[in-house]
């Protein structure tokens, strides 16, 4: 590989003009924040017959892999596809930054997204009643703000392949599909059999299982099998993104 | 042509495919320090192509690409290379300055931001968003954050298209001192004053094969003589069997004829159909000449 040297500071540079540019976009930085706390604020504890402190954490835990899905496939995989058409990707690539800046750029933005809106959900929770230790909350923050990692990437990989329009509907579709099928609004045990082994097939799952674990609430399969499972598919997820972008001409 | 030393960007024998069909054949191109070139020809020509495999965005499928020696495809040899393509665009929210600054960071040694701003023109724009800018203002964008980083290869695809006069001259000012300076600069243009009064040299494509490769100069004095532009009954066929024709294509209402020898054609002219009217008679231009090089349908050959 190569071992050229460029000036130092753009990755840092280009993740500072991201978040600004996110900033000023609220129209679209605003309902990726507040819709996932909006539902769990309805279902887990306004509409809920008798929530309890584990059934707070218990939604605690799902939501919070849902708060985190929404920027990542919308910041990636539509935002990509609809930058990638308006000549904003082709600005990039012709340029001398590398690609890794691009990426890391595009990730702080989902992650300052999710970190507001998973917020959101553990200001709703506390005020629900949920009682979690310092190292519950820290292993929970890790699981939702990593969730963003897995589904940048399958987002990217849809940006380089589909059009804006396109984009915007399959990332629709992914990110309410996983919610149900993952198990992240109601839980997994309770959906027919089908639609848990379909579930089984996303990292969304598997995420949920694990934040399950974390909460107290009984997971359904080990901790490490599930932890082993999202970082393959993270791993898929990555050459899936990367042959997007060797293919793509802009 | 690949030998040459100053060549800072070439291709070598490069045909390039799309689907099956090639849109360039056995190219070869080099791109000298200093020097301006434009590469000119009819849509469809292969321009495009050739900057996106210098720009690294395309792989030939034969032949090579090289800048600085290096593969394009390689982000670092890009940091030695500026680019404004016509296809780019710029994200609405971010100001103008901002996105200097950020493309500026890409280079080691880039011009302070507000240098750059007044070179292209937006001394006074700095602080608006990219958004709310005009066509011409937004290619003077593209334009700034091609030169920001001082580069050594210049790449401007279509660079005053959608820009007025004026800014298109100051343009061309700042594009001739950069190649003063010895800034490599290969420019694609459908604007023929644009090449004749910026271009060192000036490459003509024609369906993926280069058809002229010279001075602007040489290749005027390549089509000679004159060109008459005037309003006749007369049939074309007529026309172009008169003495000096060379060529006869309609313009309009009115007939195109470059001639070797203008005073005979005029003569035998005004004979055939002494109503003529609207009649003028200049030099060949580099838009005659070369539309006399393009293969047909582009013209009527004599």
């Amino acid at each position: 590989m190569t071992t050229h040297a460029l000036p130092t500071g753009i990755w840092r540079r280009e993740c500072v003009a991201e978040l600004k540019r996110s900033w000023r976009l609220p129209q679209f930085l605003l309902p990726t924040v507040v819709t996932p706390g909006a539902f769990y604020g309805l279902f887990t504890l306004a509409l809920a017959r008798d929530p309890t402190p584990a059934s707070v954490a218990a939604g605690l835990a799902g939501y919070g892999v849902f708060a985190a899905i929404g920027p990542s496939l919308f910041g990636f995989g539509a935002g990509v596809a609809i930058e990638r058409e308006q000549g904003l990707i082709e600005l990039k690539r012709v340029s001398p930054m590398p690609i890794g800046a691009f990426v890391a750029a595009k990730l702080a933005a989902a992650l300052m997204a999710t970190a507001l809106a998973v917020g959101l959900i553990y200001a709703l929770a506390i005020v629900g009643g949920a009682v979690l230790t310092p190292a519950q909350w820290l292993l929970l923050a890790l699981i939702h703000l990593g969730t963003t990692i897995p589904f940048a990437l399958i987002g990217f990989g849809i940006g380089m392949r589909m059009g804006g329009k396109g984009a915007v509907a399959i990332a629709n579709a992914l990110f309410l599909g996983s919610a149900v099928i993952g198990g992240l609004w109601i839980p997994s045990r309770m959906l027919p059999g089908w639609m848990r082994a379909l579930g089984e097939a996303t990292p969304a799952y598997h995420l949920g299982q694990l934040a399950q674990a974390v909460v107290g609430a009984e997971p359904l399969g080990a901790p490490l099998v599930h932890a082993a499972i999202v970082a393959a598919m993270t791993g898929l997820a990555a050459v899936w993104a990367w042959t997007g972008w060797r293919r793509s001409p802009a | 042509m690949t030998d040459d030393l100053s060549a800072i960007a070439t291709l070598t024998a490069v045909t390039k495919r799309l689907g099956s069909k090639p849109v360039l054949e056995g190219l070869d191109l080099a791109i000298r320090a200093g020097e301006v070139t434009a590469l000119l020809g009819p849509n469809g020509a292969g321009k495009t192509t050739c900057v996106g495999l210098l720009t690294g965005r395309l792989a030939p499928d034969a032949g090579t690409a090289r800048l600085f020696g290096l593969d394009p495809r390689r982000p670092a040899v890009r940091g030695r290379m500026g680019v404004m393509l016509q296809t780019a665009g710029l994200p609405d929210v971010m100001t103008v300055a901002e996105m200097v600054a950020l493309q500026s960071g890409y280079y080691f040694h880039p011009r302070p931001v507000a240098k750059t701003l007044a070179l292209a023109g937006l001394a006074d724009l700095g602080e608006r968003r990219c958004g709310t800018l005009s066509g011409g203002q937004a290619r003077r964008v593209q334009y700034a954050l091609a030169i920001c980083g001082r580069p050594d290869l210049l790449i401007l695809d279509e660079p005053t298209a959608a820009m007025d006069r004026g800014s298109a001259r100051a343009l061309w000012a700042t594009v001739r001192e950069a190649a003063d300076a010895g800034t490599g600069v290969l420019l694609t243009s459908h604007d023929l004053a644009e090449a004749d009064s910026l271009a060192d040299r000036v490459v003509v494509l024609d369906r993926g094969r280069i058809v002229a490769d010279d001075t602007p100069g040489a290749i005027r004095a390549q089509v000679g003589g004159s060109v008459i532009r005037c309003r006749t009954r007369l049939a074309l066929a007529v026309v172009h069997a008169m003495p000096g024709v060379r060529e006869v294509e309609a313009e309009g209402a009115e007939l195109r004829i470059v001639t070797r020898d203008a005073p005979t054609t005029l003569c035998r002219l005004l004979d055939a159909d002494p109503a003529v009217t609207d009649l003028r008679v200049g030099d060949a231009t580099l838009e005659d000449a070369i539309a006399a090089l393009l293969a047909p349908p582009h013209r009527i050959a004599a």
